[in-house]
């Protein structure tokens, strides 16, 4: 078994003056890329880190953020990334559950400046030093092993019970090899990414790229569509990934028409079901380009099942069969296997699902049973292999490329004055997919009104977050026992 | 009241959803800053489309014409000489 550290150390290796990455302004060759990897690497081990230790990343999409991952794994420790629209609270959650010893991140980040000081210990931080001098630089073999933790990615901030999928080298490892071999990757291909690292997606577009050798263009301009298209013309790109509402926005805004894209070889879609009318735009837009649906969950390292291009126009709506390595089984709630053809609860396994949720045994107890993951996603497996989605059984939100828990919102709106009880939801949204939405009870005397529940909001969750739908209402629909009645949530609010 | 105001009144209300004028500078980073995202840049440009008159082409959608609510005035200003 391999690691992804030593992956790309044999491409640095191989062909060392071979293009690795460019964001902005800066571009870097593989040994370029180590040199300053190897350097981070050294730099944390002068801050004290050592094998095992937790290093929260809290920077934005770019060169620094790649150095501080890798770094952090040459150093042998466990990459910790931090959201960067992250609010302060969720940082204080996610660096003290994790114990990470050091963080990586930048002077002028305030949230990151409010988070330190209200840690339970003190964490120091190293901010990126940028590039390293050339000059010889030998290319050590990475000693962490197969079994060893390389990251924890949190998945909700909720105070008191956050959610940290701890993914092994061997995790990460097993499912980066699956996804090369599909979608073909190799030294010739040329990225364009605007997916988040801190995501599983995005980790999975660049950690494939920098093991296949594949050149990766970081591009940080994701607000604006057409740059992204620009981007895409401007560095031939082979490849590009994204999640439904990066296609809407490229082909809505991205005048995709009028750029010269004949190098684009396939094109991926996750991050939750793309509208099949959204797929047939795409494809008649980008018609050369072969379209990889897939279906992942950050507790599978990032993916689980892909569909083969070939089959997408045949089969809008399904999500494929399982990558290489992961077997797929319909369930029942009460685990037996759901016969051929019949809905059930989707359970995966393979070398690529995680260990378990970071110090969090109950979490993990009800996500894995014996060796298999519990995806909490309802499915059908058809006659051909493919998997059919048919919602999830979690409240989940997915909006955009974001996955929300509707708990991290709704405690922060309690925490107003005024605010008797509240619950948030997605609600459709034609671009994102889900939006935000809450309904709140307010008290008669003293009702906050919509921009101040907004204006709490945006003082304490990142932008996507924050509700673009408040409805005030005078009770919550509730079941006989007083449970909230989550799936009729959206109904009350269309 | 003038166009550089209902701008950032526009900003202000639907992005930092206050009416505190100094909540916000002129020159402040809208999407570095994560206060725009990349729906609210589009919510902006319907504002900009629908109250100010101008016509957004895609190509015009940049940092340098968004970014800040001085360069969201300016480029206003730029679209409305040459139409």
């Amino acid at each position: 078994m391999n690691t992804l550290p030593a992956r790309l150390a044999a491409q640095v290796r191989a062909a060392p003056d071979r293009p690795a990455l460019a964001a902005e302004q800066r571009s870097l060759d593989r040994a370029g890329l180590w040199r300053e990897i190897a350097a981070m690497a050294a730099r944390l081990g002068e801050a004290g880190v050592a094998p095992g230790d937790r290093v929260g990343v809290r920077l934005a999409n770019g060169i620094d953020a790649v150095v501080a991952w890798y770094g952090t794994w040459l150093a042998g420790a466990v990459v910790v990334p931090l959201n960067a629209q992250a609010a302060a609270r969720d940082l204080v959650t996610w660096l003290a559950h994790s114990g990470a010893r050091v963080v990586v991140g930048r002077g002028d980040d305030a949230a990151i400046a409010a988070a330190l000081p209200a840690l339970p210990a003190p964490v120091p931080m190293l901010e990126p030093a940028g590039p390293v001098p050339e000059g010889a630089c030998p290319v050590v073999e990475p000693r962490a092993g197969a079994a060893d933790l390389a990251a924890i990615l949190y998945t909700s901030g909720t105070t008191g019970a956050p959610k940290g999928v701890a993914l092994s080298h061997g995790n990460l490892d097993h499912n980066t090899a699956a996804i090369i071999g599909y979608l073909g990757l190799g030294a010739d291909d040329r990225g364009v990414t605007v997916l988040p690292f801190w995501y599983a997606y995005g980790a999975s577009v660049l950690n494939c790229h920098l093991a296949a050798g594949a050149f990766l263009a970081i591009e940080t301009n994701s607000q604006y569509p057409h740059l992204v298209v620009q981007a895409l013309e401007r560095h031939r790109a082979t490849g590009f990934s994204g999640v439904p509402s990066t296609f809407a926005l490229l082909l809505e805004h991205g005048r995709l028409d009028q750029a010269d894209l004949s190098a684009l070889r396939y094109l991926t879609q996750a991050g939750g079901a793309m509208a099949p009318a959204l797929t047939r735009r795409l494809r008649a837009a980008l018609p050369r380009a072969r379209l990889f649906i897939m279906y992942g969950q950050t507790e599978a390292s990032a993916r689980l099942t892909f569909l083969d291009p070939d089959r997408v126009d045949r089969k809008p709506g399904a999500v494929g069969g399982p990558v290489a390595g992961v077997e797929l089984a319909i369930r029942h709630a009460d685990g037996s296997i759901a016969a051929p053809g019949e809905e059930g609860e989707v359970w995966a396994r393979g070398g690529n699902i995680m260990a378990g949720y970071w110090q969090a045994p109950e979490a993990t107890a009800q996500a894995l049973r014996d060796g298999w993951l519990r995806t909490g996603d309802l499915g059908r497996i058809d006659e051909e292999g493919d998997l059919w989605l048919a919602g999830r059984r979690s409240d989940l939100i997915k909006t955009g490329a974001h996955r929300v828990h509707p708990l991290d919102v709704e405690q922060v709106i309690a925490e107003l004055p005024g605010v008797r009880e509240v619950a948030v939801c997605g609600v459709d949204d034609a671009l994102l997919g889900q939006a935000v939405a809450a309904l709140v009870v307010a008290d008669r005397a003293q009702v906050p009104g919509e921009m101040a529940v907004k204006a709490h909001c945006r003082a304490h969750l990142p932008t996507y977050k924050i509700p673009r739908l408040v409805r005030f209402v005078d009770a919550l629909p509730r079941t006989a026992s007083g449970k909230i009645r989550r799936a009729d949530l959206a109904t009350e609010l269309s | 009241m003038d166009r550089l105001r209902q701008i950032k009144q526009f900003v202000l209300g639907n992005f930092l959803f206050s009416e505190d004028e100094s909540a916000l500078a002129d020159d402040t980073s809208l999407v570095r800053g994560g206060l725009v995202d990349s729906t609210g840049i589009l919510e902006l440009i319907m504002f900009l489309e629908s109250s100010l008159g101008i016509k957004v082409p895609p190509e015009d959608m940049t940092p340098d014409n968004f970014d800040t609510v001085l360069a969201i005035d300016d480029y206003v200003g730029r679209r409305l000489a040459t139409a």
